[in-house]
């Protein structure tokens, strides 16, 4: 903190003729400052990675298969056991994958709402995980680079986005990169690329809440004043390299964060004080995702659940705070000793909060224009799959080949690419300009699914070392 | 022969660690101010702005977490209840996750440097208030207090202590500009904490004033 100012008066005069037309801060008062600034504006191009801890069982979601085909009696020969009868017990499950009408996309019983979206979405099957440890896989899939030993290798790909894009921003988010209960790096980009990362919303609320300690709003407002005073020719000096600047824009983020009273919309148990326009909004949001506890035949608590988390990534996105939301949507899905029940039971919440959020955005409009989902990519993932044969204690080992979703803007909708194969749900080997099962074709890998994401977007892919999937862009 | 030598310094060694004799310890008084350092060598004469792209020396730098900690603790001699908690958020790498300690002057490290300078500043000046003897006093050590009302201060007092705590919180003093335009703003501070009866926030806001200016958090 100690800086020597005590320079020449020539030395002064020489460096702020340089930058006077740069660095005016002198004689516009802090509320001047915070009038110009920018409001809080949706990001062009958002995303959201959305995780299932566990490892799932794709036979129950994204990579299903027939079970009059795959029978009991055939498992020596498919190595497949669908297991949905096991499902029974709960009459809303299917027993048989779901198709909805005009979809190219079969689906298995857990995926609950988020198969009205089969028309937003591209599936990709076969992915080879390369691990069936689940640190390992989790780490693949959120940096798209194989880990080394369990230690992940690089930066999560929200903060590669955010790196790349967070620069070229004309209106910065002001939480660009949030982390909702899910690990994240940064190896390579300056402190801005950084998630917020938070195990609740009480801690992005932190974040968004006016200071636990309050002062007297004329003491406030006199200190709001002070900080907008002219900075002496020292300090403008001493901020050339705009180290200050960026400081001065932060505090006016905050202040423009607090003025909009953003963190009354993220909380989903209170209407307290709200005004009439927010209280509509929030109970619109209360009930597209069902926010309320035992009443009402609502079941999803307000604060933790996969349908409120569903509900704070839509809020982030909407309002402007995010450009890059990373969650854990569900968990509980090591089911090695469970019932099919329970890994169904706990995906359904996970993709019903997904297909909440995908009504949510397939809904609002975007003032870039079109709709937010026309402005957002979704990603949807485990660190790898669950045995297609169940075991002797009734539940699911770890299996390599898995599956992923790709909602959104980038991708071709309606659209499955690549396969698993029909004997054991081995990995796919596919063209990859085409996503079609070939022989001569080749296996694609996490790195593959993330380096599609990333050109998919205009961003710099080189970092993944492979080339995207073509076939699996939209406009290819 | 050599093993005589290092037998011999390993002895005198013993003996003087055993000598009960106190060691003396230099009487230095605490001092904000700045030291002479007599023959200290000359400092190197920055570049020129015209030869270094328009700049002065080297780029500033926020301090990281730790620093943090230790600037808090030292300026105002407690401690932010928060800070372990946000550490994360503010910066501080676990080098788990996170292996680079990010120095970024973002939102959420001015939110939080705000919420935990309002914690901070407004305890130590109610402590301070509580606190008769004016020599032990953090924020205003050397006013005198009459009936908690600080309007009635000078500007002369005003400003001493106003480049007190400047040598306190930034180790630098303010320029006779800038100390009259805060002198202006404690003023209105404090007759508004006179008015609600909030006699801490008067030098409790200025002490927020100072934690949260870019001089405490760069160098």
């Amino acid at each position: 903190m100690k800086k020597d100012l005590s320079h020449s008066r020539r030395t002064f005069m020489k460096a702020a003729s340089g930058f006077a037309g740069t660095a005016m801060f002198g004689g516009i008062s802090f509320k001047a400052f915070a009038q110009q600034a920018q409001a809080l504006a949706p990001a062009d191009h958002c995303f959201v990675f959305a995780y299932f801890g566990g490892g799932w069982d794709v036979l129950l979601n994204l990579d299903p298969r027939d079970p009059n085909e795959f029978t009991a009696e055939r498992i020596s020969e498919t190595r497949i056991l669908p297991g949905y009868s096991l499902l029974s017990q709960d009459p809303t499950y299917p027993t048989m994958p779901i198709q909805p009408a005009g979809s190219n996309i079969a689906f298995g019983p857990a995926v609950g709402r988020f198969a009205n979206h089969f028309d937003k979405m591209a599936l990709v099957r076969g992915i080879n995980m390369n691990t069936v440890a689940h640190e390992v896989g989790f780490r693949y899939f959120l940096t798209g680079k194989e880990p080394n030993g369990s230690a992940a290798r690089g930066s999560t790909t929200a903060t590669e986005i955010v790196g790349q894009l967070y620069p070229k921003m004309a209106a910065k988010p002001p939480v660009p990169n949030l982390a909702f209960g899910i690990e994240t790096y940064n190896d390579r980009y300056d402190g801005y690329a950084n998630a917020l990362r938070v195990s609740s919303s009480n801690d992005l609320l932190l974040t968004l809440a006016p200071s636990p300690t309050a002062l007297d709003s004329e003491i406030e407002k006199q200190l709001i004043d002070m900080r907008g005073k002219p900075v002496t020719c020292e300090a403008q000096l001493y901020d050339s390299r705009g180290l200050v600047g960026q400081y001065q824009d932060a505090r006016k983020q905050v202040r423009t964060v607090l003025e909009a009273s953003l963190d009354r919309y993220f909380r989903f148990d209170s209407t307290t004080g709200d005004p009439p326009a927010v209280a509509m909004e929030k109970s619109q949001t209360v009930e597209r995702y069902r926010l309320r506890v035992g009443s009402n035949g609502y079941p999803n608590d307000p604060r933790n659940s996969s349908a409120a988390r569903a509900a704070l990534v839509a809020t982030a996105l909407k309002k402007g705070v995010s450009q890059c939301v990373s969650i854990n949507i569900a968990g509980g899905l090591d089911t090695h000793f469970g019932t099919q029940l329970t890994q169904a039971n706990n995906q359904r919440a996970g993709w019903n909060a997904l297909g909440d959020l995908i009504s949510d955005l397939r809904e609002s409009t975007h003032p870039g224009g079109g709709t937010f989902l026309d402005h957002t990519t979704i990603v949807v993932f485990s660190e790898f799959s669950r045995t297609p044969l169940i075991n002797a204690s009734g539940g699911r080992d770890h299996h390599i080949t898995n599956s992923a979703a790709i909602i959104g803007r980038g991708v071709k909708h309606n659209f499955v690419f690549g396969a698993s194969g029909n004997v054991g749900m081995s990995a796919g080997v596919v063209d990859h300009n085409t996503g079609l099962p070939n022989p001569k074709g080749f296996q694609y890998l996490p790195d593959h699914v993330i380096a599609t994401v990333m050109a998919s977007a205009g961003l710099d892919y080189s970092i993944m070392r492979v080339e995207p999937l073509k076939g699996l862009m939209a406009g290819t | 022969m050599k093993t005589l030598k290092t037998s011999l310094v390993a002895v005198a060694l013993v003996l003087a660690a055993c000598s009960s004799k106190p060691v003396e310890k230099p009487e230095m008084a605490g001092s904000l101010e700045t030291i002479d350092m007599g023959n200290h060598p000359p400092m190197v004469k920055l570049a020129d702005p015209e030869t270094n792209q328009g700049h002065v020396g080297r780029k500033p730098r926020r301090i990281t977490v730790a620093q943090l900690r230790e600037s808090i603790l030292t300026t105002t001699g407690r401690q932010w209840s928060q800070i372990n908690n946000l550490a994360a958020s503010l910066g501080q790498a676990d080098y788990a996750l996170t292996v680079s300690e990010s120095t970024e002057a973002n939102l959420v490290f001015a939110k939080f440097l705000e919420d935990g300078a309002r914690e901070v500043c407004l305890a130590t000046a109610n402590a301070d208030l509580n606190n008769a003897t004016a020599a032990t006093r953090v924020l205003f050590p050397n006013v005198t207090v009459m009936n908690r009302d600080f309007t009635t201060m000078t500007d002369a007092q005003v400003q001493d202590n106003l480049q007190y705590l400047a040598v306190r919180f930034w180790g630098q003093r303010f320029n006779d500009d800038e100390v009259g335009a805060w002198t202006q703003t404690f003023r209105a501070i404090a007759t508004r904490a006179k008015a609600v009866n909030q006699p801490a926030q008067a030098w409790g806001a200025m002490c927020v004033a100072f934690m949260t200016d870019p001089r405490f958090i760069t160098y």
